[in-house]
Order: C-alpha cells, then sequence, then structure tokens
C-alpha cells in the first residue's frame, strides 16, 4: 500500500503533506511528556518489529501483502504515539524506495493517520464489547486482530478514492483494490494476532488497553471518558 | 527500563526479527508478486508504472537474497534506533 511518487497529482501529494504534518505535529503534542522514560525502548522495539513486517511481502496470489500494524500499535500505545511509530517506519520504508518521498504524506494520512485512529475507535469498542463475556487477554487479541482486518479493508478503498485521480483506475479499479485486500487482510489480522499474542505475554505492560498498562496515560488521549478503556 | 531488560528483552527480540527475516528471505518465502495496491494499479487497470524514481538507499548494493538480508537487517536496527531516540526526547525524566 505504500504508493511512490509520479502515481497521483502533485496537488493531492501536497495536500495530504500539509494534513499528515498536521496530525504528526497534534501527535507529538498529544505525546510529549506523557510518556514514561522506561517504556522507551519497548516503543523502539515496536519500530522495529513492523519495520520487518512491513519489509516481506507474504503471497496472496495474483498479488501479494504485507502487514501494516497501524491498528496493533494503536492498541498497544494509543492512537498518537501508534501514528508516530508507523512515520518513523514510513520514513525509512521511503529511504528504502519503497514509498515515495513526495507521496509520504498521502502513505502516512493512509497507514498513519487514519489506520491509527479508525483501527483503535474501532478496537477499543470492540474490547470494551468483548471483555464482558471474555478475559481482557484474549478480549484485547480477538479485538484487535478484527480491528486490523477492516482498517486494512477501509484503508484499501480510502486509497481507491484517491486513485480516482488517476486516470484510467476508476470505479472499477477502486472495487478490486477493496476486494484483493479483504483477502490480503486475512494475513494482518493473523500476523496482528501473532505478534500481540507474544507481547501480551512477555510485555503486557505496554498494551494500553489492559488493566496495570505503563502507558495508559497515552491512550485516552481524545480525553473523553468513553475514550477510556481501562475503566 | 533498567539496563539489564534491555539486555534480556530488547537485543534478543532484535536478534530474533534479524534472524526471521534472514530466514524468510534466504528461504524464498517472500512472494515478489507486486503487492495489491501495485496489482490493481498496474496490472489490472494498466496504469503505466513510473520510471526513474527513487530507488532507496542501498540501491548502489545491487540486487539479490544477500543484500536484502543486510538491508533488512540494518532497517531494523535503523527503525529501533531512530524509536529510542525519538521517543526518549518526548518522554518525561522522573517517574
Amino acid at each position: 500500500m505504500h504508493v511512490p511518487d509520479g502515481v497521483v497529482p502533485l496537488y493531492l501529494q501536497l495536500i495530504l503533506f500539509v494534513v499528515s504534518i498536521a496530525f504528526i505535529v497534534t501527535a507529538v503534542r498529544r505525546v510529549n511528556g506523557r510518556l514514561d522514560e522506561r517504556t522507551v525502548p519497548y516503543i523502539g522495539v515496536l519500530a522495529a518489529v513492523i519495520f520487518a513486517a512491513q519489509f516481506v511481502n507474504f503471497p496472496v496470489p495474483p498479488s501479494s501483502g504485507h502487514l501494516i500494524g497501524s491498528t496493533m500499535v494503536a492498541v498497544m500505545l494509543g492512537p498518537w504515539a501508534g501514528m508516530l511509530v508507523i512515520a518513523l517506519v514510513l520514513f525509512i520504508q521511503a529511504l528504502y524506495g519503497d514509498g515515495g518521498m513526495l507521496t509520504y504524506g498521502l502513505n502516512f494520512f493512509n497507514m498513519g493517520a487514519f489506520s491509527c485512529l479508525f483501527g483503535w475507535l474501532l478496537a477499543l469498542s470492540l474490547f470494551k464489547a468483548l471483555k464482558k463475556r471474555m478475559d481482557e487477554k484474549r478480549a484485547v487479541l480477538v479485538a484487535t486482530s478484527l480491528a486490523s482486518y477492516v482498517t486494512t479493508v477501509v484503508a484499501a478503498f480510502i486509497l481507491g478514492i484517491e486513485l480516482q485521480t488517476v486516470p484510467g483506475f476508476g470505479v472499477a479499479g477502486l472495487l478490486v483494490i477493496t476486494g484483493i485486500h479483504a483477502v490480503i487482510a486475512v494475513g494482518e489480522a493473523v500476523l496482528t494476532f501473532v505478534i500481540m499474542l507474544y507481547f501480551v505475554k512477555a510485555r503486557p505492560q505496554i498494551i494500553s488497553f489492559l488493566s496495570g498498562s505503563e502507558v495508559a496515560e497515552l491512550a485516552p488521549a481524545v480525553d473523553a471518558p468513553w475514550a477510556r478503556p481501562a475503566e | 527500563m533498567e539496563r539489564d531488560e534491555f539486555v534480556r528483552f530488547v537485543i534478543p527480540v532484535v536478534i530474533v526479527l534479524i534472524a526471521i527475516l534472514a530466514v524468510v528471505i534466504l528461504g524464498n518465502l517472500v512472494s515478489s508478486n507486486p503487492d495489491g495496491f501495485e496489482w490493481a494499479l498496474f496490472e489490472f487497470a494498466h496504469v503505466s508504472e513510473p520510471t526513474g524514481g527513487f530507488e532507496g538507499i542501498w540501491a548502489f548494493l545491487g540486487e539479490g537474497p544477500l543484500v536484502e538480508v543486510v538491508a533488512g537487517a540494518l532497517g531494523v536496527i535503523i527503525a529501533l534506533m531512530l524509536g529510542l531516540l525519538l521517543f526518549r526526547a518526548m518522554a518525561r525524566k522522573e517517574r
């Protein structure tokens, strides 16, 4: 889903670049000073995990897919810190030639800003519903995996909308890119489940939804009572 | 985080990540098919693929599985280090 330079018109790249800068500035303001220094190395590890999982593609004939990781990192660290992790990973990916420099804003908007906020809200809603029926660790695993599936498909749909600016893509292209990501998103959900399972077992304190989380202060950044998952 | 925790958790995870990347790439388990976006745009809609763009900072090394493993390993380490730098700068210093 990393769009290279030279595909979408320059005006769209510039608009989404400005929008993305606004999201990144907001995210920095939301995270700054709310983070415990002891949790920083865990966040570095998360960035490394997401980079590695985006680096290799799994087969989905006739195409392929890779992890996006936005929902997972947003559930762990809250949407704003998650957004910054994705911004960092996408920057390195752009340096690696995967996704353009001019389209960085568009790629960040799709896989970072939108996907972190949408995925986090959806996962939070699912988590609250599931927590009544199962223990919170199972609930966070199931909620995050399901939300990552839906978020990947919706992010692909949004990319398809943006690609309407490309002559020849059209409504058929929109349907196809959304449809193929409905299959690719199964891989996203499975990888999300496996990686989350590791962190749930090994370091549950960096999952903002769980009781006793050391990063819970980052998660209710929307400052609304309904956005406090630990309550 | 204590230094012990860094040695006990962070370094092993990074080593395992690099090992998994090496096994997946050298074991030819990576798909060379275009990703979903590229397939929909370039294969299905037949939009011309842009050429002559920036190919990445490691393009001078050429192509091949070993180059991929080295680039991936360096990327994992760069992501870890930049993550540490960025978030340490935003962390509060006292508990």
